[in-house]
């Protein structure tokens, strides 16, 4: 018999950079972030639950372990239907369709302790849209029980699991900040305009890009958005937290609307004195 | 008041003069020099690169701001960039004030915020001959 598929949607999550509950934002359709997770979970499983770090009610999950993250979220899951395998979903992935949780759920086989997609920006395991097989539940504890709680490092190292093809980057993009929100936002309204850009590189990401400057022809909104392109053009090992961006010689916010022609510098953290 | 990069040799007497007037009564002075070693590791020598423009409007900002918020009469500051070996300038701050508190204070106040946000990058030549862009998220608050 088949591994029953139960969907689980994180909303847990604490919203620290968007200063709102981005559960409850809404991008498409009309419908919360919230209810659209539900609707797509319920395309693929057999019954959706939805994780929330304390609560109760009819298919709500509370986690279990305290408010260590989306794998407390998982062990939680697994907890409450062990023989399942689980399906988690972040509900932030407003560009997030039908047909790639379809793609997710046709590649999972029992064997498989767990299916998910490698990230377009680094390689490394997309948790938040995942499957994970009842066979995980070893490696979600064990993880848990030593404080790494990373659910990218235990899909990373957990054994029988499967890796399948990045869908792109922004099937993937997440609503963490305003700049990311902007980008998803123009990408669903269709307002994209191409433009090209000047982007100018210094020290380590001028040796990591092979160059000093090149001309960038673009689809983003704001430089969070070209940031995340080069950072997968060039595997950048830098995240945008805790880096500056400069438009035409001076900082700006990584929500600065880009227009033709600008020069844009990414500032990692400085190192002077 | 001058924020500078510059390739060669730092002439911290030359920024002393710029600062010296006939009212002031104090002068606080900063030099960052290349250490020898770094979080245990033996640094053979340095390599400084700045995003040029940036980083002179920067530091400009940071001493008119510094000076504005202390009872300062005036402030320069030279970052060298390229190639240092153990022991030369990075940096030198010059500070000249009536009194000595608000040398002292605002001269601390130039290099914690050139740190932070002066858009300029340390490489790490060790003498195992390798090299790494130091990561230094909190070089101001650390006092590395």
């Amino acid at each position: 018999m088949s591994q029953h598929i139960y969907g689980l949607l994180l909303v847990g999550g604490k919203s620290s950079r968007m200063g709102t509950d981005k559960s409850e934002m809404v991008f498409r359709d009309g419908l919360s972030q919230r209810e659209r997770g539900l609707k797509l979970l319920e395309s693929v499983c057999d019954q959706v639950f939805t994780s929330v770090a304390e609560g109760e009610g009819e298919n709500i999950i509370p986690d279990a372990f305290g408010n260590i993250g989306p794998l407390g979220a998982i062990a939680s899951a697994q907890k409450h239907s062990p023989d399942a395998a689980w399906f988690v979903l972040a509900c932030d992935l407003p560009l997030l369709e039908a047909e790639h949780l379809e793609t997710l759920k046709a590649a999972h086989q029992p064997e498989h302790s767990a299916t998910y997609f490698s990230s377009a920006s680094d390689g490394l395991p997309e948790p938040l849209c995942s499957i994970w097989s009842s066979s995980s539940a070893l490696a979600v504890t064990a993880a848990i029980i030593s404080e790494k709680r990373c659910p990218r490092s235990v899909l990373k190292n957990i054994k029988n699991g499967q890796a399948l093809p990045t869908p792109g980057l922004w099937p993937l993009a997440n609503t963490n900040t305003e700049a990311d929100a902007m980008e998803i936002r123009a990408r669903i309204d269709n307002t994209i305009t191409e433009k090209t850009i000047t982007l100018s590189y210094f020290a380590q990401l001028r040796e990591l890009t092979g160059t000093a400057s090149e001309s960038h022809t673009t689809s983003s909104v704001t430089p969070a958005g070209v940031f995340e392109e080069m950072r997968a053009k060039y595997q950048i090992p830098l995240k945008r937290k805790g880096m500056m961006v400069a438009v035409n010689g001076d900082f700006t916010d990584w929500s600065h609307p880009l227009a033709e022609g600008e020069e844009l510098v990414f500032i990692p953290p400085v190192a002077g004195g | 008041m001058s924020f500078k990069l510059t390739e060669t040799t730092i002439d911290p007497r030359a920024l002393c003069d710029a600062v010296r007037s006939p009212s002031a009564g104090g002068f606080a002075s900063f030099e960052g020099w290349v250490r020898n070693h770094h979080q245990g590791r033996d640094v053979a020598s340095l390599e400084y690169e700045a995003f040029p423009a940036l980083a002179e409007k920067e530091g400009n900002r940071i001493l008119e701001k510094i000076c504005a918020d202390h009872d300062i009469l005036t402030a320069q500051c030279q970052h060298r960039v390229g190639h240092l070996e153990i022991g030369e300038i990075a940096i030198a701050i010059a500070v000249s004030a009536a009194h000595r508190d608000a040398a002292f204070a605002a001269c601390r106040a130039i290099i914690d915020q050139i740190k932070f946000t002066v858009p300029i990058w340390k490489k790490e030549h060790y003498t195992d001959g390798t090299s790494i862009w130091v990561k230094c998220h909190n070089c101001a608050t650390h006092g590395h």
